[in-house]
Protein backbone atom coordinates (compact mmCIF):
# COMPACT_ATOMS: atom_id res chain seq x y z
CA UNK A 1 0.00 0.00 0.00
CA UNK A 2 1.25 3.25 -0.60
CA UNK A 3 2.07 4.79 2.32
CA UNK A 4 2.45 8.40 1.21
CA UNK A 5 -0.79 8.93 -0.69
CA UNK A 6 -2.96 11.96 0.82
CA UNK A 7 -6.20 9.85 1.35
CA UNK A 8 -3.99 7.15 3.44
CA UNK A 9 -2.62 10.23 5.24
CA UNK A 10 -5.64 11.72 6.00
CA UNK A 11 -7.04 8.41 7.11
CA UNK A 12 -4.44 7.26 9.42
CA UNK A 13 -3.96 10.69 11.18
CA UNK A 14 -7.89 10.36 11.61
CA UNK A 15 -7.60 6.67 13.38
CA UNK A 16 -4.60 7.51 15.37
CA UNK A 17 -6.25 10.38 17.38
CA UNK A 18 -9.96 8.61 17.39
CA UNK A 19 -7.82 5.23 19.08
CA UNK A 20 -5.65 7.76 21.62
CA UNK A 21 -8.44 9.71 22.28
CA UNK A 22 -10.68 6.38 23.21
CA UNK A 23 -7.23 4.91 25.34
CA UNK A 24 -7.00 8.19 26.87
CA UNK A 25 -10.84 8.68 27.92
CA UNK A 26 -10.89 4.99 29.37
CA UNK A 27 -7.65 5.82 31.61
CA UNK A 28 -9.32 8.83 33.04
CA UNK A 29 -12.39 7.49 33.45
CA UNK A 30 -11.42 4.19 35.50
CA UNK A 31 -8.73 5.89 37.34
CA UNK A 32 -11.13 9.15 38.32
CA UNK A 33 -12.50 7.91 41.23
CA UNK A 34 -8.93 6.52 42.73
CA UNK A 35 -7.73 10.22 42.15
CA UNK A 36 -10.49 11.98 43.70
CA UNK A 37 -10.30 10.13 46.38
CA UNK A 38 -6.70 10.46 46.60
CA UNK A 39 -7.44 14.26 46.43
CA UNK A 40 -9.79 13.97 49.00
CA UNK A 41 -7.60 11.99 51.39
CA UNK A 42 -4.64 14.90 51.04
CA UNK A 43 -7.03 17.86 51.89
CA UNK A 44 -8.68 16.13 54.88
CA UNK A 45 -4.92 14.91 56.06
CA UNK A 46 -3.96 18.49 55.50
CA UNK A 47 -7.01 19.62 57.71
CA UNK A 48 -5.95 17.26 60.36
CA UNK A 49 -2.42 18.14 60.30
CA UNK A 50 -3.00 22.00 60.88
CA UNK A 51 -5.11 20.89 64.02
CA UNK A 52 -1.88 19.11 65.16
CA UNK A 53 -4.20 15.81 65.22
CA UNK A 54 -2.02 12.92 64.17
CA UNK A 55 -3.54 10.77 61.61
CA UNK A 56 -2.64 7.63 59.63
CA UNK A 57 -0.59 7.43 56.11
CA UNK A 58 -3.40 5.82 54.08
CA UNK A 59 -6.74 7.43 52.96
CA UNK A 60 -8.90 4.80 55.34
CA UNK A 61 -7.23 5.75 58.07
CA UNK A 62 -7.25 9.47 57.00
CA UNK A 63 -11.24 9.77 56.41
CA UNK A 64 -11.78 7.55 59.98
CA UNK A 65 -9.25 9.85 61.58
CA UNK A 66 -11.51 12.96 60.31
CA UNK A 67 -14.99 11.15 60.87
CA UNK A 68 -13.59 10.46 64.57
CA UNK A 69 -12.16 13.84 65.22
CA UNK A 70 -14.36 16.15 64.09
CA UNK A 71 -17.94 18.28 65.93
CA UNK A 72 -19.03 20.01 63.21
CA UNK A 73 -18.52 21.69 59.47
CA UNK A 74 -20.05 23.98 58.28
CA UNK A 75 -20.28 27.21 56.00
CA UNK A 76 -20.19 31.04 57.17
CA UNK A 77 -20.50 34.10 54.94
CA UNK A 78 -18.70 37.21 55.97
CA UNK A 79 -20.31 38.44 58.41
CA UNK A 80 -19.56 34.74 60.18
CA UNK A 81 -23.64 33.59 59.94
CA UNK A 82 -23.51 29.70 59.22
CA UNK A 83 -25.46 29.26 55.78
CA UNK A 84 -24.69 25.77 54.99
CA UNK A 85 -23.78 22.33 57.49
CA UNK A 86 -20.95 19.89 55.88
CA UNK A 87 -21.74 16.43 57.10
CA UNK A 88 -19.13 14.58 59.02
CA UNK A 89 -20.31 11.42 57.66
CA UNK A 90 -19.57 12.71 54.07
CA UNK A 91 -16.03 14.16 55.31
CA UNK A 92 -17.10 17.02 52.83
CA UNK A 93 -14.47 18.95 52.12
CA UNK A 94 -13.38 22.29 49.49
CA UNK A 95 -11.11 20.86 46.51
CA UNK A 96 -9.26 23.75 45.19
CA UNK A 97 -11.05 24.92 42.84
CA UNK A 98 -13.83 25.56 45.58
CA UNK A 99 -11.64 27.47 47.05
CA UNK A 100 -10.48 29.94 44.00
CA UNK A 101 -14.10 30.61 43.32
CA UNK A 102 -14.88 31.47 47.47
CA UNK A 103 -11.52 33.63 47.11
CA UNK A 104 -13.24 35.43 44.46
CA UNK A 105 -16.34 36.20 46.81
CA UNK A 106 -13.91 37.03 49.13
CA UNK A 107 -12.02 39.94 47.00
CA UNK A 108 -16.12 40.97 45.89
CA UNK A 109 -17.15 41.26 49.45
CA UNK A 110 -20.53 40.07 48.64
CA UNK A 111 -21.66 36.60 49.53
CA UNK A 112 -19.26 33.97 50.53
CA UNK A 113 -19.60 30.41 51.37
CA UNK A 114 -16.47 29.61 53.64
CA UNK A 115 -15.82 26.07 55.37
CA UNK A 116 -14.67 26.05 59.09
CA UNK A 117 -13.86 22.37 60.28
CA UNK A 118 -14.37 22.75 64.04
CA UNK A 119 -12.81 19.24 65.75
CA UNK A 120 -13.80 17.80 69.28
CA UNK A 121 -10.90 19.68 70.87
CA UNK A 122 -12.52 23.46 70.21
CA UNK A 123 -10.03 23.87 67.30
CA UNK A 124 -11.46 25.22 64.26
CA UNK A 125 -9.74 24.66 61.02
CA UNK A 126 -10.11 27.30 58.39
CA UNK A 127 -8.54 27.16 54.64
CA UNK A 128 -6.82 30.19 52.79
CA UNK A 129 -5.82 30.51 49.37
CA UNK A 130 -4.23 32.87 47.43
CA UNK A 131 -1.74 33.59 44.46
CA UNK A 132 1.96 32.53 44.84
CA UNK A 133 4.78 33.15 42.15
CA UNK A 134 3.78 30.74 39.99
CA UNK A 135 0.66 29.67 40.51
CA UNK A 136 -2.10 29.11 43.72
CA UNK A 137 -0.94 28.62 47.11
CA UNK A 138 -3.14 27.21 49.42
CA UNK A 139 -3.17 25.95 53.05
CA UNK A 140 -4.94 25.25 56.02
CA UNK A 141 -4.82 27.54 59.77
CA UNK A 142 -6.23 26.09 63.29
CA UNK A 143 -7.26 27.96 65.94
CA UNK A 144 -7.38 26.72 69.07
CA UNK A 145 -10.42 28.18 71.35
CA UNK A 146 -8.22 30.69 73.16
CA UNK A 147 -7.57 32.22 69.86
CA UNK A 148 -3.95 31.10 69.36
CA UNK A 149 -2.83 29.26 66.16
CA UNK A 150 -2.63 25.71 66.31
CA UNK A 151 -0.80 24.99 63.23
CA UNK A 152 -0.39 25.34 59.85
CA UNK A 153 -0.17 23.57 56.31
CA UNK A 154 0.77 25.09 52.95
CA UNK A 155 0.45 23.67 49.79
CA UNK A 156 1.28 24.78 46.32
CA UNK A 157 0.73 24.29 42.59
CA UNK A 158 3.61 24.87 41.02
CA UNK A 159 6.40 26.95 43.71
CA UNK A 160 10.30 26.68 42.71
CA UNK A 161 11.30 23.66 44.98
CA UNK A 162 13.73 24.71 47.06
CA UNK A 163 12.87 28.40 47.69
CA UNK A 164 9.08 29.05 47.17
CA UNK A 165 8.32 25.28 47.50
CA UNK A 166 9.46 25.27 51.42
CA UNK A 167 5.65 26.16 52.46
CA UNK A 168 5.22 23.22 52.08
CA UNK A 169 8.31 20.98 52.07
CA UNK A 170 9.95 22.30 55.13
CA UNK A 171 8.59 21.63 58.08
CA UNK A 172 10.27 24.55 59.98
CA UNK A 173 8.18 27.23 57.78
CA UNK A 174 4.97 25.88 58.59
CA UNK A 175 6.14 25.27 62.54
CA UNK A 176 6.88 28.85 63.12
CA UNK A 177 3.06 29.79 63.00
CA UNK A 178 2.21 27.20 66.13
CA UNK A 179 1.49 30.11 69.02
CA UNK A 180 1.07 32.77 67.21
CA UNK A 181 -2.00 34.85 67.12
CA UNK A 182 -3.98 36.76 64.54
CA UNK A 183 -4.42 40.35 65.86
CA UNK A 184 -7.81 41.36 64.25
CA UNK A 185 -7.28 45.26 65.60
CA UNK A 186 -4.19 45.41 62.89
CA UNK A 187 -4.86 46.18 59.13
CA UNK A 188 -3.34 43.00 58.72
CA UNK A 189 -3.84 40.14 60.95
CA UNK A 190 -0.98 38.28 60.25
CA UNK A 191 2.45 39.29 58.71
CA UNK A 192 5.27 36.96 56.98
CA UNK A 193 7.77 39.42 57.17
CA UNK A 194 11.22 39.44 54.61
CA UNK A 195 14.29 40.31 56.96
CA UNK A 196 12.72 38.35 59.81
CA UNK A 197 10.08 39.19 62.26
CA UNK A 198 10.36 41.42 64.82
CA UNK A 199 11.19 39.75 68.41
CA UNK A 200 8.24 38.89 70.58
CA UNK A 201 5.61 39.73 68.09
CA UNK A 202 2.79 37.43 68.13
CA UNK A 203 1.39 37.65 64.60
CA UNK A 204 4.70 37.67 62.50
CA UNK A 205 6.83 35.03 61.23
CA UNK A 206 9.79 35.28 59.14
CA UNK A 207 9.46 35.10 55.16
CA UNK A 208 11.61 32.24 53.42
CA UNK A 209 14.99 33.47 51.77
CA UNK A 210 14.79 33.31 48.70
CA UNK A 211 11.27 33.26 47.95
CA UNK A 212 9.88 36.93 48.16
CA UNK A 213 7.34 36.98 46.03
CA UNK A 214 5.41 33.19 47.68
CA UNK A 215 6.18 34.87 50.98
CA UNK A 216 4.57 38.05 49.83
CA UNK A 217 1.65 35.93 48.03
CA UNK A 218 1.09 33.98 51.41
CA UNK A 219 1.17 36.50 53.47
CA UNK A 220 -1.62 38.16 51.54
CA UNK A 221 -3.34 35.23 51.17
CA UNK A 222 -3.55 34.94 54.73
CA UNK A 223 -4.53 37.92 55.60
CA UNK A 224 -7.58 38.57 53.13
CA UNK A 225 -8.56 35.12 54.23
CA UNK A 226 -8.47 35.34 57.51
CA UNK A 227 -9.84 38.94 57.90
CA UNK A 228 -12.95 37.61 56.48
CA UNK A 229 -13.26 35.01 58.68
CA UNK A 230 -12.63 38.04 61.27
CA UNK A 231 -16.02 37.19 62.57
CA UNK A 232 -16.07 33.92 63.54
CA UNK A 233 -12.11 33.51 64.59
CA UNK A 234 -12.43 37.01 66.68
CA UNK A 235 -14.98 35.15 68.51
CA UNK A 236 -12.86 32.26 69.21
CA UNK A 237 -10.15 34.61 70.87
CA UNK A 238 -10.09 35.25 74.61
CA UNK A 239 -9.51 39.12 73.29
CA UNK A 240 -13.07 39.72 72.44
CA UNK A 241 -13.83 39.57 76.60
CA UNK A 242 -11.84 42.20 77.50
CA UNK A 243 -12.04 42.46 81.00
CA UNK A 244 -15.39 40.82 80.83
CA UNK A 245 -13.75 37.72 81.62
CA UNK A 246 -13.33 34.07 79.58
CA UNK A 247 -14.54 33.59 76.29
CA UNK A 248 -17.27 30.77 76.60
CA UNK A 249 -17.51 29.32 73.45
CA UNK A 250 -20.50 30.41 72.62
CA UNK A 251 -18.64 33.60 71.36
CA UNK A 252 -18.44 31.86 68.19
CA UNK A 253 -21.98 31.75 67.32
CA UNK A 254 -22.63 35.87 67.86
CA UNK A 255 -19.23 37.24 67.22
CA UNK A 256 -18.09 39.55 70.27
CA UNK A 257 -21.46 40.43 71.87
CA UNK A 258 -22.43 41.65 75.24
CA UNK A 259 -23.49 38.21 76.95
CA UNK A 260 -21.37 35.90 74.88
CA UNK A 261 -18.22 36.64 78.23
CA UNK A 262 -18.39 34.40 80.77
CA UNK A 263 -17.11 35.65 84.05
CA UNK A 264 -16.92 32.15 85.61
CA UNK A 265 -13.88 30.43 84.39
CA UNK A 266 -15.34 26.90 84.95
CA UNK A 267 -17.78 27.46 81.94
CA UNK A 268 -15.40 27.33 79.70
CA UNK A 269 -14.89 23.71 80.40
CA UNK A 270 -18.52 22.62 80.42
CA UNK A 271 -18.57 23.07 76.42
CA UNK A 272 -17.05 19.47 76.49
CA UNK B 1 21.89 -11.27 21.71
CA UNK B 2 25.31 -8.73 21.80
CA UNK B 3 23.38 -6.50 19.57
CA UNK B 4 21.16 -5.79 22.05
CA UNK B 5 23.35 -5.53 25.08
CA UNK B 6 25.10 -2.99 22.85
CA UNK B 7 22.19 -0.65 21.84
CA UNK B 8 21.63 -1.30 26.25
CA UNK B 9 25.07 -0.01 26.74
CA UNK B 10 25.66 2.96 24.48
CA UNK B 11 23.25 5.69 25.77
CA UNK B 12 24.09 4.93 29.54
CA UNK B 13 27.34 5.91 28.87
CA UNK B 14 29.02 5.94 25.42
CA UNK B 15 26.76 7.74 24.02
CA UNK B 16 24.41 9.18 26.70
CA UNK B 17 21.81 11.59 25.46
CA UNK B 18 22.51 14.17 28.17
CA UNK B 19 26.50 14.36 28.25
CA UNK B 20 26.98 13.05 24.86
CA UNK B 21 24.07 14.08 22.62
CA UNK B 22 23.38 17.52 25.04
CA UNK B 23 19.69 16.85 24.85
CA UNK B 24 17.23 17.01 27.56
CA UNK B 25 19.10 19.56 29.33
CA UNK B 26 15.91 21.51 29.96
CA UNK B 27 14.45 19.56 32.14
CA UNK B 28 17.65 18.81 34.07
CA UNK B 29 18.45 22.14 34.79
CA UNK B 30 14.40 22.04 36.31
CA UNK B 31 13.85 19.12 37.87
CA UNK B 32 17.64 18.55 39.81
CA UNK B 33 17.43 20.71 42.92
CA UNK B 34 16.23 18.03 44.76
CA UNK B 35 17.02 14.33 44.65
CA UNK B 36 13.29 12.58 44.81
CA UNK B 37 11.97 14.77 42.29
CA UNK B 38 15.02 13.92 39.96
CA UNK B 39 14.61 10.18 41.01
CA UNK B 40 10.88 10.29 40.41
CA UNK B 41 11.30 11.93 36.95
CA UNK B 42 13.85 9.73 36.15
CA UNK B 43 11.49 6.78 36.35
CA UNK B 44 8.51 8.81 34.27
CA UNK B 45 11.14 9.16 31.47
CA UNK B 46 12.11 6.10 31.09
CA UNK B 47 8.90 4.60 31.06
CA UNK B 48 8.03 7.18 28.87
CA UNK B 49 11.16 6.84 26.06
CA UNK B 50 10.65 2.88 26.61
CA UNK B 51 6.83 2.89 25.95
CA UNK B 52 6.97 5.43 22.98
CA UNK B 53 9.69 4.01 21.44
CA UNK B 54 8.03 0.82 21.60
CA UNK B 55 5.00 1.88 20.09
CA UNK B 56 6.18 3.87 17.52
CA UNK B 57 8.49 1.09 16.41
CA UNK B 58 5.63 -1.30 16.32
CA UNK B 59 3.55 0.79 14.02
CA UNK B 60 7.01 1.74 12.13
CA UNK B 61 5.71 0.35 8.34
CA UNK B 62 2.12 2.12 9.10
CA UNK B 63 3.22 5.51 9.39
CA UNK B 64 2.93 8.10 6.45
CA UNK B 65 6.14 10.15 5.92
CA UNK B 66 4.82 13.19 5.76
CA UNK B 67 2.81 13.16 9.21
CA UNK B 68 5.40 11.13 11.07
CA UNK B 69 6.69 13.83 13.30
CA UNK B 70 2.88 14.70 14.67
CA UNK B 71 1.87 10.54 14.96
CA UNK B 72 4.99 10.31 17.50
CA UNK B 73 4.15 13.49 19.29
CA UNK B 74 0.19 11.94 19.64
CA UNK B 75 2.07 8.65 20.56
CA UNK B 76 4.20 10.43 23.67
CA UNK B 77 2.00 12.92 24.52
CA UNK B 78 -0.39 9.68 24.92
CA UNK B 79 2.11 7.68 27.30
CA UNK B 80 2.78 11.12 28.94
CA UNK B 81 -0.31 11.88 30.08
CA UNK B 82 -1.14 7.61 30.93
CA UNK B 83 1.81 8.20 33.38
CA UNK B 84 0.57 11.49 34.90
CA UNK B 85 -2.89 10.17 35.39
CA UNK B 86 -1.31 6.07 36.98
CA UNK B 87 0.59 8.54 39.19
CA UNK B 88 -2.58 10.43 40.67
CA UNK B 89 -4.26 7.39 40.88
CA UNK B 90 -1.70 5.18 42.80
CA UNK B 91 1.35 7.67 43.42
CA UNK B 92 -0.36 10.73 44.64
CA UNK B 93 1.81 12.43 46.61
CA UNK B 94 5.04 12.07 43.99
CA UNK B 95 2.51 13.55 41.36
CA UNK B 96 1.90 16.68 43.09
CA UNK B 97 5.46 17.31 43.61
CA UNK B 98 6.30 16.59 40.32
CA UNK B 99 3.46 18.22 38.19
CA UNK B 100 4.06 20.34 36.14
CA UNK B 101 7.65 18.42 35.24
CA UNK B 102 5.90 15.18 34.20
CA UNK B 103 3.68 17.59 31.55
CA UNK B 104 7.21 18.57 30.58
CA UNK B 105 8.05 15.23 29.78
CA UNK B 106 6.37 15.75 25.69
CA UNK B 107 9.03 18.62 25.35
CA UNK B 108 11.92 16.24 26.32
CA UNK B 109 13.97 16.16 23.25
CA UNK B 110 15.24 12.75 23.98
CA UNK B 111 11.98 11.23 23.36
CA UNK B 112 11.81 12.25 19.84
CA UNK B 113 15.35 12.38 19.41
CA UNK B 114 15.35 8.51 19.82
CA UNK B 115 12.15 8.00 18.36
CA UNK B 116 13.33 9.63 15.23
CA UNK B 117 16.74 8.13 15.14
CA UNK B 118 15.91 4.79 16.71
CA UNK B 119 12.43 3.92 16.99
CA UNK B 120 11.46 4.33 13.10
CA UNK B 121 14.05 2.13 11.53
CA UNK B 122 14.29 -1.05 14.11
CA UNK B 123 12.11 -4.11 15.69
CA UNK B 124 9.78 -3.58 18.59
CA UNK B 125 12.42 -5.64 21.62
CA UNK B 126 15.62 -3.47 19.97
CA UNK B 127 13.63 -0.15 19.78
CA UNK B 128 12.13 -0.68 23.87
CA UNK B 129 15.48 -1.27 24.87
CA UNK B 130 16.93 1.74 23.19
CA UNK B 131 14.26 3.81 24.80
CA UNK B 132 14.56 2.18 28.17
CA UNK B 133 18.59 2.71 28.42
CA UNK B 134 18.01 6.35 27.05
CA UNK B 135 15.58 7.21 29.75
CA UNK B 136 18.17 5.50 32.25
CA UNK B 137 20.94 7.30 30.79
CA UNK B 138 19.03 10.32 31.05
CA UNK B 139 17.93 9.38 34.52
CA UNK B 140 21.43 8.61 35.80
CA UNK B 141 23.10 12.29 34.84
CA UNK B 142 19.92 14.01 36.70
CA UNK B 143 20.89 12.14 39.78
CA UNK B 144 24.56 12.71 39.93
CA UNK B 145 23.33 16.63 39.07
CA UNK B 146 20.44 16.42 41.75
CA UNK B 147 22.73 14.69 44.41
CA UNK B 148 25.21 17.62 44.31
CA UNK B 149 22.84 20.17 44.37
CA UNK B 150 20.58 18.78 47.30
CA UNK B 151 23.71 18.60 49.50
CA UNK B 152 25.09 21.67 48.65
CA UNK B 153 22.23 23.42 48.12
CA UNK B 154 19.72 22.25 51.16
CA UNK B 155 22.23 20.34 52.76
CA UNK B 156 19.96 17.45 52.71
CA UNK B 157 20.10 13.91 51.11
CA UNK B 158 16.53 12.33 49.72
CA UNK B 159 15.27 15.33 52.68
CA UNK B 160 17.31 14.06 55.13
CA UNK B 161 19.80 16.90 56.79
CA UNK B 162 23.18 15.91 56.03
CA UNK B 163 25.52 18.77 56.25
CA UNK B 164 23.96 20.49 58.70
CA UNK B 165 25.57 18.82 61.75
CA UNK B 166 28.75 20.09 60.74
CA UNK B 167 27.94 23.36 60.48
CA UNK B 168 27.98 23.88 56.63
CA UNK B 169 26.06 26.90 55.39
CA UNK B 170 23.05 26.23 52.36
CA UNK B 171 24.40 27.65 49.01
CA UNK B 172 21.71 29.35 47.65
CA UNK B 173 23.13 29.55 44.00
CA UNK B 174 23.46 25.50 44.46
CA UNK B 175 19.54 25.32 44.17
CA UNK B 176 19.62 28.23 40.78
CA UNK B 177 18.82 26.89 37.51
CA UNK B 178 22.92 28.40 36.51
CA UNK B 179 24.19 26.42 38.45
CA UNK B 180 22.80 22.82 37.22
CA UNK B 181 24.28 23.81 34.03
CA UNK B 182 27.66 24.66 35.82
CA UNK B 183 27.46 20.82 37.36
CA UNK B 184 26.27 19.45 33.72
CA UNK B 185 29.41 21.12 32.42
CA UNK B 186 31.90 19.40 35.47
CA UNK B 187 30.07 16.21 34.33
CA UNK B 188 30.67 16.55 30.77
CA UNK B 189 34.32 17.42 31.49
CA UNK B 190 34.73 14.53 33.96
CA UNK B 191 33.04 12.16 31.20
CA UNK B 192 35.28 13.58 28.30
CA UNK B 193 38.70 13.11 30.26
CA UNK B 194 37.68 9.02 30.72
CA UNK B 195 36.31 9.11 26.96
CA UNK B 196 38.88 10.20 24.90
CA UNK B 197 37.45 9.97 21.64
CA UNK B 198 34.78 12.50 22.26
CA UNK B 199 37.97 14.93 22.72
CA UNK B 200 37.85 17.31 19.64
CA UNK B 201 41.19 17.33 18.19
Amino acid sequence: MNTNSNTYTVVYSAIIVIVVAAILAFAAMSLNDRQVANMKAETIGQILTAAKIPSGESNAEIIATYKDQIAEAYTVDLKGAKVNELPAEDATIYTTSDLKAQNYNIADGVSAELPVYVFKNGTKVVPIYGAGLWGPVWGYVAITPDGKIAGATFDHASETPGLGGKIKDDPSFAAQFDGKAFDFSDAAPFAIVKGGAPAGKANAIDAITGATMTSKGLDVAINNWVKAYAPVLAGASSDCCKGEGKCCGCCAEGGCQEGNCCMDSEETNTEE
Amino acid sequence: MANLKETFLTPIFKGNPITVLVLGICSSLAVTVELKGAFVMALSVIAVTGLSSLVVSILRNTIPNRVRIIVQLVVVAMMVILVDQFLKAFAYGIDKQLSVYIGLIITNCIVMGRIEAFALGNKPLASLVDGLANGLGYGMILIIVAFFRELFGSGTLFGFPVLKAIGYTNNGLMILPPMALILLGCVIWVQRSIQKDLQEK
